[in-house]
């Protein structure tokens, strides 16, 4: 391990101990690992944006002359210093004009994503044939219509239930109830599901600091695997 | 008899006159914390090697790729950060050390901000050490990250050489061998993507739905019930979940390539499918809780006093 | 009145329509499209412009807490340390500035002065604080996941089955009562089934009704109905 390899596991192990400190109480240590974790999250965003992005995308290509096919990028850069004029309270409107632009793209691309990319896809697969045909010939009741039947009637339930225009009473009540249903399951399986999420993220840490703090200090100074 | 007395006369009160219930539901959640810390810690320092059986979703990815291969092109995007690493690099990692068994070449990108740089650049130097006859550039590249994830992958469908004038380390697209055959999506073969949040819905909803190129997903156990309607819907061709999805890969790679069998016999080789034995425990430790928990409410709940 | 406000509803219309235009219409119509392939690329600088807005608030914010000496003002400082750190190793990395050549890994596999901050710094703070979440998440689940109703028995039963169903001892453990019947992997094949069909009806219904409620608002939005992200009323 190199000496910047062995000082950085304990940096990082000692910033890991201070945030999990928090589970005892709340102290000085957590608050000062929180406060790093903001600054230096922010600081990240700085270096990625301008090195990735800033350079190689604007500053780069009009540096290398201003032609006909790279002229729009003394629009994006116009438009995104622009942006910044809302901290200067005389000027802070101008900067409305930027965000026209960038909330209008983003919206119209989004209309349309939403429409092509998930209302009709996912609608054209809620409409399945719920009398499928058998491998042998027939129908498959199970687990084929039965499971399309259920899928079929899941959506409609759970769409129904989000009709608030609606009121919820008469048949439209028994219907958003097995709707909610639908969604309970739907629940309980994120749930169940997120607890493996978050377990997983726990493991990570445990296994940065028993193999790569204590293993890897320890095999640094010779002391084995 | 007053209420007080019918309580201390009851069996099972403690001297403080709560009953073992009472005392049990209101237990200082630190108690539960520690459980869990040694729930975790204990089976990292004793594995157990628990098997680890395989889903269709994930399969779907694997076979996937097995009809690909040299000359064949395979984008990675990595969608996350390090505060889901722990999940998805196990994943990212296994199906990149699939494509790099089968010699298909590599073009990695990220385009989720808080980290994805910084993970692409993990992924690549902990992988391709382990493959040292591949070369930068023919067999593999690393184009970094950018911002504006929607617009830029827009943009690549037609021209990646627009969005990615240069490699991560500034190297011009056009001094890149690798980059001379692939000027946009449509020229690759399979998108795989690990992401944290809404960007991995994107690449089905958008790249998919409107360029019709084949996605591969994984994502954090936390999203994976969504991905199902994606999946079902043919949207994505299959699904890696959370940790388990990336164990069931690794347990795939594993019983396919014996190369990349001595690369998971490394002890100090964090694998999901390591991390498994510890989900076990940790998820037994939190079924108890919930069942003891529910045990102790409708104990209690008989107990009530009747109005 | 026009610079405040029309011209703003005016240019929201005009960057939306673009790209809604353009998805209609192939390459060949280079109208629309080379007009649309600029605007994706300028999009891409400004989102990069639009992340790093945060920033000045955030830098405001903390010195004015310094310069009142408010409670936690120390706190403050500290992440005003952090930020400019590693945003000055970033900014001299990728102006290539001194011994700062870059943001990631040198060619020797040395780390930059920012890609050092990034692995041992960032990295291990961000991991940390989400994985605090695990702890939390089985302290709720052991106060307040309680079959009171319909409803929650099902959302727990469902929880159950599917935490058992994706852990190898799941499999194992019941699949002995499987056996007789010939399946052992009953546990992980009714999760899977969970999964796929109820839940997925559910998220397909969820998706499809959010879809549709975006749409409409990214409609309303672009025809300068909602004016609520330019900080106006409807009726301004």
């Amino acid at each position: 391990m190199e000496p910047y390899q062995l000082i950085g596991t304990w940096v990082a192990a000692g910033l890991t101990l201070c945030l999990f400190s928090f589970l005892y109480k709340d102290n000085p240590f957590f608050r000062f690992a929180e406060a790093l974790f903001a600054g230096v999250s922010l600081g990240y965003y700085i270096g990625i944006t301008l090195s990735q992005t800033i350079k190689p995308n604007l500053i780069l290509p009009l540096a290398q002359g201003v032609t006909w096919d790279n002229a729009h990028l003394l629009f994006a850069g116009l438009v995104g210093i622009n942006l910044y004029t809302r901290y200067i309270p005389k000027i802070a409107w101008f900067a409305r004009l930027s965000l026209a632009i960038y909330v209008g793209y983003f919206v119209g691309i989004n209309m349309v994503q939403k429409l092509q990319g998930e209302v009709l896809p996912q609608s054209a697969d809620a409409m399945v044939n719920l009398l499928p045909p058998a491998a042998g010939g027939g129908i498959d009741w199970f687990p084929g219509s039965f499971n399309a039947l259920l899928s079929f009637v899941g959506v409609v339930s759970v769409l129904v239930y989000f009709f608030f225009s609606v009121e919820h009473k008469g048949i439209v009540r028994p219907v958003s109830r097995l709707g909610i249903w639908f969604l309970m399951l739907g629940f309980g399986a994120a749930f169940g599901y997120t607890v493996m999420g978050r377990v997983s993220l726990l493991i990570g840490r445990f296994n940065f600091l028993v193999i790569e703090w204590i293993g890897g200090t320890m095999r640094a100074f010779g002391g084995g695997s | 008899m007053s209420d007080s007395t019918m309580k201390t006369v009851r069996p099972g009160n403690t001297p403080s006159g709560k009953t073992w219930l009472e005392r049990f539901e209101k237990i200082d959640r630190r108690w539960i914390f520690l459980l869990v810390g040694l729930g975790t810690l204990i089976p990292i320092l004793f594995p157990i090697g628990f098997p680890v059986s395989v889903t269709p979703p994930v399969k779907s990815i694997y076979e996937k790729i097995e009809t690909l291969g040299p000359g064949d092109v395979v984008l990675f995007s990595y969608d996350y950060g390090p505060t889901t690493a722990a999940e998805n690099a196990p994943m990212i990692d296994a199906v990149l050390r699939h494509c790099l068994q089968r010699r298909i070449k590599v073009i990695a990108l990220a385009l989720y901000p808080l980290g994805g740089f910084t993970e692409t650049a993990r992924s690549l130097s902990v992988v391709m050490a382990e493959y040292p006859d591949r070369v930068y550039g023919v067999d593999y590249v690393n184009l970094g990250y950018k911002d504006g994830a929607q617009a830029a992958m827009r943009q690549m469908a037609e021209d990646m050489h627009a969005v990615f004038p240069t490699d991560s380390r500034g190297t011009a697209l056009s001094e890149i061998p690798l980059m001379q055959q692939v000027r946009s999506l449509r020229d690759v073969d399979l998108v795989v993507t690990v992401a944290t949040g809404i960007i991995g819905e994107w690449w089905a909803n958008l790249i998919n739905a409107q360029f019709g190129i084949p996605i591969a997903l994984g994502c954090t156990a936390v999203s994976a019930p969504k991905y199902y309607a994606y999946l079902d819907a043919g949207q994505i061709i299959g699904l890696m979940g959370g940790l388990k999805g990336a164990s069931e890969y690794e347990r795939l790679l594993i019983d396919g390539y014996p190369l990349a069998a001595t690369i998971y016999e490394d002890p100090l080789l964090q694998s999901a499918m390591k991390g498994m034995d510890v989900q076990t425990v940790d998820h037994v430790i939190i079924i108890g809780f919930i069942l003891l928990g529910n045990v102790a409410f409708f104990m209690s709940r008989r107990r009530a006093p009747r109005r | 009145m026009f610079l405040k406000l029309r011209l703003p509803l005016a240019l929201t219309f005009l960057a939306g329509l673009i790209p809604i235009v353009a998805f209609f219409f192939t390459e060949k119509a280079t109208w629309i499209r080379t007009p649309n392939s600029w605007l994706e690329q300028d999009m891409v600088i400004i989102a990069g412009f639009a992340l790093l807005l945060g920033v000045v608030n955030v830098i405001q914010g903390n010195v004015r807490k310094i310069e009142q000496r408010s409670s936690g003002w120390i706190y403050a400082a500290t992440l005003l340390t952090g930020l400019f750190v590693t945003g000055f190793f970033g900014i001299f990395g990728a102006m290539n500035f001194g011994p700062f050549q870059g943001i990631a890994l040198r060619p020797d596999g040395t780390p930059t002065p920012f890609a050092w901050v990034s692995l041992y710094v960032f990295t291990p703070l961000q991991a940390t604080m989400f994985s605090l979440l695990a702890f939390y998440v089985a302290s709720a689940a052991f106060r307040a996941f309680r079959a009171r109703n319909t409803e929650a028995t099902i959302l727990l039963i469902a929880a159950v089955i599917v935490m058992m169903g994706r852990i190898p001892i799941g499999e194992s453990i019941f699949g002995v009562f499987g056996r007789p019947f010939g399946n052992e992997r009953w546990l992980p094949d009714l999760t899977e089934w969970i999964m796929q069909i109820p839940n997925g009806a559910a998220q397909r219904g969820i998706i499809i009704g959010a879809a549709l409620g975006a749409a409409s608002l990214s409609l309303r939005v672009i025809l300068g109905i909602e004016r609520s992200y330019l900080g106006l009323e409807r009726s301004e």
